[in-house]
C-alpha cells in the first residue's frame, strides 16, 4: 500500500532537518507560552487563541 | 479514458475530461484515505470553511467504464491559472491554506502527502484546493514528506519576493517542480541569515539535502506535537513576509499627466454603456492596470484582469478580497512573453495564449504599447485578439498623443502604418464596428467590435 504514499520525493535530508527545526522553534514556542501565561495572570487577559487565525480566508 | 496531460504523477487516481466536464478518478488502493477523508469529517469541514473544492460522488456503476475504484465530479473552476501568473499575495494565500489544510488533516488523522501550488486555483476570489488525492492517512511518527516540496515549491518563490524582486517568481516558470534550494541561496542577501527561519528552513535545508541519508531515527521519531510546531512555526513565517516594494512604470498611470480625471471619467462612461449593449458572461480586461475597468463589471460577469506589472495586480488582488469582488481574478500576465506551455512534453501546463479566451476583451490604451514599444504589426495584433474573444472593446491611441510621443522620443519613427485609418481598415476585415467613438477632448477613439 505506501507504494503511492511516497509518490513524491521528500528530499533527502529533510526528515532531519524538520527535527532539527521541531527542536529550536518548540523551544522558543515554550518560552513564548509561558511568557503569555504570566502576562495573562498579570493582566488579566486571556491569551489570543492561535489556531482561530483564519489569513487565507 | 485519456487522463489530463498534467495528471500522472500521482498513482492514486487521475482527473479526466469527458463532455466539456472535468472528472477524477480514484484508484481502489486509495481508496482507504478517501474514505477516511469522508468518515473524520475533514472533507465536509473543508469545504464548509471554502478552502477545498466540493465535488459530488458518481455511484451509478460502470460509468464511463470504471467497475472499481470512486469517480468523482468536482465543482468546475472556469479558469485555470498558474502560480507563475499570480502576485506576492496571492502565493501567500496560497502558501497559507496548504499550511492550514496540513493543520486541519492533523486534527483528523490525516496529512497533506504533497504541497505544490499546482494544487490551488483562485476560485470566487480566493484559493481553493482542488486536489482531493493529496490527504492521506496521518503515521504517528512520520515527518513531513511534502516539507521539502513545500520549501521549494512555497518558500522559494515567496523569499525571492520578499528579498530580490516582486518579480522574480517568475523563475518557478523555469522551476515549477520547485526553485531548487542551492539556486535559492544564490539569489537571496546576506543578510537572509540573521532571520532565524531563513537561516532553518532556507541555508540549512541548503545544507544538509543531498548530504544526510533520509533513513536516520527521525522517520519514526516525529511526534505530531513537532509535526504542529513545524507547521505553526511555517505558517507565522509565511504570515510575516512581505513584497520587496518597488517602484514600476504603471504606479499611479491613471493619475499622472493629461490622463487625469477627465479623460479617464469620459473613457468609463463609455465603457459602462458599451458593455450595456452586448450579450457576455465572461470578461477579459488586458492590461488591467488597477483593475478600474475591470471593476465596472457586475458579480455575475467573471472577470480576467491581466497585466504586466505585479505591484498593480497585487493592488487589485488585495481590494477585490477586502470589498468582496470574487468575480475577478487578477493575473500578473507580459502580453508580449506570455506564460508558456511548459512541463512534460509541453503539454503538461497549456499556455495562457490557449486558456485565454472570453465573449468579451477589453484593449484598452494597449496597442500603442504593443504596435511601438513592441514593435507587433498591427494585423499580428488584430489576429491575436480575434482568437480570444467574440467581442472587442478596443482604444486606439494616436502618434500625436503624448503617450506615444513619450514612446517614439528616443527611437526612429518607423511605424508609417500606425494611423487610424489604416488601424480601422486591418480591424474591418475581422471585425463589424458596432460604435466608434471619441474619447472626451483627447484624439483617442474608442470602439465597439464584433468578430465577423
Amino acid at each position: 500500500m505506501h507504494f503511492f504514499l511516497l509518490y513524491i520525493d521528500p528530499g533527502s535530508g529533510s526528515y532531519i532537518l524538520q527535527m532539527i527545526i521541531a527542536a529550536v522553534l518548540g523551544v522558543g514556542f515554550f518560552f513564548k507560552n509561558f511568557w503569555l501565561t504570566i502576562k495573562s495572570y498579570f493582566t488579566g487577559k486571556k491569551p489570543k487563541d492561535e489556531a482561530d487565525k483564519d489569513s487565507a480566508g | 479514458m485519456q487522463p489530463l496531460p498534467a495528471s500522472f504523477r500521482d498513482s492514486a487516481g487521475f482527473v479526466f475530461q469527458q463532455d466539456g466536464m472535468i472528472y477524477r478518478y480514484i484508484q481502489p488502493a486509495y481508496e482507504v484515505h478517501y474514505t477516511h477523508f469522508l468518515h473524520s469529517g475533514l472533507y465536509e469541514e473543508l469545504v464548509k470553511k471554502g478552502k477545498i473544492v466540493a465535488h459530488r460522488e458518481i455511484v451509478e456503476k460502470d460509468t464511463f467504464g470504471f467497475t472499481q475504484g470512486r469517480l468523482l465530479l468536482p465543482e468546475q473552476i472556469p479558469f485555470i491559472s498558474y502560480p507563475y501568473e499570480w502576485s506576492f499575495d496571492m502565493w501567500k494565500d496560497a502558501a497559507l491554506l496548504t499550511l492550514q489544510l496540513a493543520v486541519a488533516s492533523l486534527q483528523k488523522g490525516m496529512m497533506l502527502k504533497d504541497a505544490t501550488p499546482f494544487n490551488i486555483q483562485f476560485y470566487k476570489g480566493k484559493p481553493v484546493f482542488i486536489d482531493t488525492l493529496s490527504f492521506e492517512n496521518y503515521t504517528e511518527g512520520k515527518p513531513w514528506v511534502a516539507y521539502h516540496q513545500f520549501s521549494e515549491s512555497f518558500l522559494a518563490p515567496l523569499l525571492l519576493m520578499h528579498y530580490c524582486h516582486p518579480d522574480t517568481n517568475k523563475l518557478f516558470t523555469v522551476y515549477p517542480n520547485g526553485i531548487p534550494m542551492d539556486v535559492l541561496i544564490s539569489l537571496l542577501p546576506k543578510r537572509s541569515k540573521w532571520n532565524l527561519n531563513t537561516l532553518l528552513h532556507v541555508h540549512l535545508q541548503a545544507k544538509i539535502s543531498g548530504k544526510q541519508k533520509q533513513r536516520t531515527t527521525a522517520e519514526n521519531n516525529f511526534s505530531k506535537q513537532k509535526m504542529e510546531v513545524l507547521l505553526k512555526g511555517l505558517e507565522s513565517y509565511v504570515q510575516k513576509l512581505s513584497r520587496k516594494k518597488v517602484k514600476t512604470t504603471w504606479d499611479d498611470y491613471y493619475t499622472g499627466t493629461i490622463l487625469g480625471n477627465e479623460y479617464l471619467g469620459a473613457k468609463t462612461a463609455l465603457v459602462a454603456s458599451f458593455i450595456k449593449t452586448i450579450d457576455h458572461q465572461t470578461v477579459i480586461d488586458l492590461g488591467a492596470n488597477d483593475g478600474h475597468f475591470s471593476l465596472l463589471f457586475g458579480a455575475d460577469k467573471v472577470v480576467i484582469a491581466a497585466d504586466a506589472d505585479s505591484n498593480c495586480i497585487n493592488d487589485l488582488y488585495i481590494k477585490i478580497k477586502r470589498e468582496g469582488r470574487s468575480n475577478i481574478l487578477p493575473l500578473v500576465n507580459n502580453l508580449t512573453t506570455p506564460s508558456p506551455a511548459i512541463g512534460w512534453n509541453n503539454r503538461e501546463r497549456e499556455s495562457i495564449t490557449g486558456r485565454l479566451k472570453a465573449d468579451l476583451v477589453l484593449a484598452l490604451a494597449l496597442v500603442h504599447h504593443l504596435a511601438i514599444a513592441n514593435n507587433v504589426p498591427l494585423p499580428l495584433i488584430a489576429d491575436w485578439l480575434e482568437q480570444m474573444g467574440n467581442y472587442l472593446i478596443i482604444e486606439f491611441v494616436p502618434k500625436n498623443d503624448e503617450k506615444v510621443k513619450l514612446l517614439l522620443q528616443n527611437r526612429k519613427d518607423i511605424f508609417d502604418d500606425y494611423s487610424l485609418e489604416h488601424f480601422k481598415l486591418i480591424f474591418s476585415d475581422r471585425y463589424q464596428f458596432l460604435k466608434e467613438e471619441k474619447v472626451g477632448k483627447t484624439d483617442r477613439v474608442l470602439f465597439l467590435m464584433k468578430r465577423k
